[in-house]
C-alpha cells in the first residue's frame, strides 16, 4: 500500500523516498562491514576473519565449484521436503478447520505433536529413512508442516459464515464446492503467507537437516566450524542468505500478484 | 410467497429463546413488501428463515407453493454488509451464480453486462470490491443476486451502511430496477420512513418474540415524497403500531 502511495504522490517525491531508503540501507551495510573490519584487526582469523578474507574464500569456493555442488545438494532435499510438508500442512489445516468431526478427532493429537521441534525428529529420520536426502527431507517437511497447518487452519476458520451463506444461496450445494469456490479463495491470504514463511523457515532448517551427515551447505558450515575455518563458515552463511533473499523476493512477487485484490 | 405460522426457538445462554411466534403473511408476485420492526423483533431471523439459511422450529415458508428447505438461487439475498467476494472482480462476483448454473462463458458475459447496465455499473466491471464505495458495492450485491433470476429478492437492511444521500439515490435506483425487472421484493428495515417510501405493503412486527402486528397497505403513488401529508400519515400509523 505504501509503495502505491509513493508513486501516487508524484514521480519525484516517490523516487526521493525510495532513493533515500536505498542510500540509508547501503550506509548501514557499509557501516557494519567497517565495524567488522576494525574488529577483525584485533582478533585472530579463527575467531573473526577480515571481510576481505571472507570475500576471497567466497570467490574461491565459487570458482572451484564447491559452492554450486553444495547448493545443489541442499536443494535436493530442501525442495521435496518443503513441497511435501507444505502440501500436507495446508491439506490438513483446511480439512480440520472445515470439518468439526475431523477436528474433534485430531485435536488432542495436534496438541501433543505440535511442540516437537524438527531437530528432535532426527532420530526417527535416521531410523525410518536413513542418512540420506530422504532423511533430510523428512526433517525439512516437519518444519514446513506446522507453519502451513496453522496458517491454513486459521485462514479457513476465520472465513465468515456470511460468505458461505452467499455461496449457498447462489447455488453452491456441496461441501467440496464451497471449499473450492469460497473457503479457499477467502483463506488464500493466510495460506499464502504461511507458504511464504514456511519456505524461508525450511531453507534455514537445512543446517539441522544435514547435521547427521547429509551433504549440503549446512554440512559445509558444520565441518568448517569444527575445523575453525571461520571464513568458510561466514562465506557459506552468506550464500544461505543470498539464496533466502532470492527465494523470499520471488515468493513475495507471486504473493503480491495473486493477492492483488486486497 | 407464503409465510405460514413460522415460529423459531433457539438455545440461548440462559435457556430457550423464542425469537419468532407464529408469523404469517403473504406476498404477491411483483409486490414490494417491507418488514418493519424494532430491534430484537426477530426480523433478521425471519429474513434468514425465508431465505433458507435457517430452519423454522414450526411452520413453513412456501415459494410458489413449494416449501423452502434451503438456500437457492430462487431466493436472491442482499445483506447489509454486502459480502462481496473480495478476490473476484465486480464481473466475477456477478458471474458467480451463473457459473454455478453452468452457463456458457459467452452467455455469462452478456448476462453480466446486462446486470451491470441495470444497476448503473456499466464501466466498473473490472474493478475489485476493495476499491469500491459502499453504494457501488451494494449495487454489485444486487446485480449478483438478480443475475440468477430469482423468484424473490430478499434484502436485509441493505442501505444501513451508507450515508443518507447515497441511500436516497439507491432507493430511487432500486425502485427503477424493481420496475424494470418486475421482481417480488421483500425488504427488511427498522427505518419506518424508508418502508413507507418503498413498499406496497408493510408488515409491522412486534418486539420479541416477534409476530405480525398488522400489515399496512401503502396506497401512495410513486414517486413518493416524504413531505407529503399522506406520507407522514402512513409513517405515524406505522410508528404507532410499533410503539403499542
Amino acid at each position: 500500500m505504501s509503495i502505491e502511495l509513493e508513486t501516487e504522490l508524484g514521480g519525484e517525491f516517490g523516487d526521493e523516498r525510495g532513493l533515500r531508503r536505498f542510500l540509508l540501507g547501503t550506509l548501514g551495510v557499509a557501516g557494519f562491514v567497517a565495524l567488522w573490519w576494525v574488529a577483525s584487526l584485533f582478533n585472530p582469523s579463527y575467531v573473526l576473519p577480515a571481510p576481505t578474507a571472507v570475500a576471497e574464500t567466497f570467490v574461491g569456493e565459487l570458482q572451484s565449484g564447491a559452492m554450486t555442488t553444495a547448493l545443489v545438494q541442499s536443494i535436493t532435499h530442501w525442495l521435496p521436503g518443503t513441497v511435501v510438508g507444505t502440501t500436507l500442512g495446508v491439506a490438513l489445516g483446511v480439512t480440520l478447520a472445515w470439518s468439526d468431526l475431523a477436528d474433534d478427532v485430531a485435536a488432542p493429537l495436534v496438541r501433543v505433536l505440535r511442540p516437537v521441534p524438527p531437530l528432535a525428529l532426527i532420530g526417527f529420520a535416521i531410523a525410518w529413512i536413513g542418512i540420506n536426502d530422504g532423511g533430510a527431507a523428512f526433517i525439512i517437511a516437519a518444519g514446513a508442516f506446522w507453519i502451513n497447518y496453522y496458517a491454513a487452519y486459521g485462514g479457513v476458520d476465520s472465513v465468515s459464515d456470511e460468505f458461505l451463506d452467499v455461496g449457498r444461496s447462489l447455488g453452491v450445494t456441496s461441501d467440496i464446492g464451497l471449499v473450492r469456490k469460497v473457503v479457499l479463495p477467502a483463506a488464500s491470504p493466510e495460506i499464502i503467507t504461511g507458504i511464504r514463511t514456511g519456505i524461508g523457515r525450511c531453507w534455514m532448517l537445512i543446517i539441522a537437516a544435514e547435521i547427521f551427515g547429509v551433504p549440503g551447505i549446512g554440512r559445509k558450515i558444520l565441518t568448517a566450524s569444527n575445523n575453525l575455518a571461520v571464513d568458510v563458515v561466514i562465506a557459506y552463511i552468506l550464500l544461505m542468505s543470498l539464496v533466502y533473499l532470492v527465494l523470499d523476493t520471488g515468493v513475495e512477487a507471486v504473493q503480491n500478484r495473486v493477492l492483488a485484490w486486497r | 410467497m407464503t409465510v405460514a405460522g413460522v415460529s423459531k426457538t433457539y438455545e440461548g445462554d440462559a435457556g430457550p429463546v423464542r425469537a419468532l411466534d407464529d408469523v404469517s403473511f403473504e406476498v404477491e408476485d411483483g409486490e414490494f413488501v417491507c418488514i418493519v420492526g424494532p430491534s430484537g423483533c426477530g426480523k433478521t431471523t425471519l429474513f434468514r428463515i425465508i431465505g433458507g439459511l435457517e430452519g423454522a422450529t414450526n411452520g413453513d415458508v412456501l415459494l410458489s407453493g413449494e416449501p423452502v428447505t434451503g438456500p437457492s438461487p430462487d431466493l436472491g439475498i442482499v445483506f447489509q454488509e454486502y459480502h462481496l467476494f473480495p478476490w473476484r472482480s465486480v464481473r466475477g462476483n456477478v458471474a458467480f451464480g451463473l457459473e454455478q448454473l453452468g452457463m456458457a462463458a459467452g452467455e455469462r458475459r452478456d448476462r453480466v453486462d446486462e446486470m451491470l447496465e441495470l444497476v448503473g455499473l456499466g464501466g466498473s466491471g473490472d474493478s475489485y470490491p476493495s476499491r469500491l464505495s459502499g453504494g457501488m458495492k451494494q449495487r454489485v450485491a444486487i446485480a449478483r443476486a438478480l443475475a440468477v433470476d430469482p423468484e424473490l429478492l430478499l434484502m436485509d437492511e441493505p442501505f444501513g451502511s451508507v450515508d443518507a444521500q447515497t441511500r436516497d439515490m439507491l432507493h430511487r435506483e432500486l425502485l427503477d430496477v424493481w420496475g424494470e425487472t418486475e421482481k417480488t421484493v421483500l425488504f427488511v428495515t427498522h427505518d419506518v420512513e424508508e418502508a413507507v417510501k418503498l413498499a406496497d405493503r408493510i408488515v409491522v412486527m412486534t418486539p420479541g418474540p416477534g409476530s405480525v402486528r398488522e400489515v399496512v397497505d401503502v396506497e401512495l403513488a410513486r414517486p413518493r415524497s416524504r413531505t407529503d401529508e399522506a406520507f407522514a400519515a402512513y409513517q405515524e400509523q406505522v410508528l404507532d403500531l410499533i410503539r403499542e
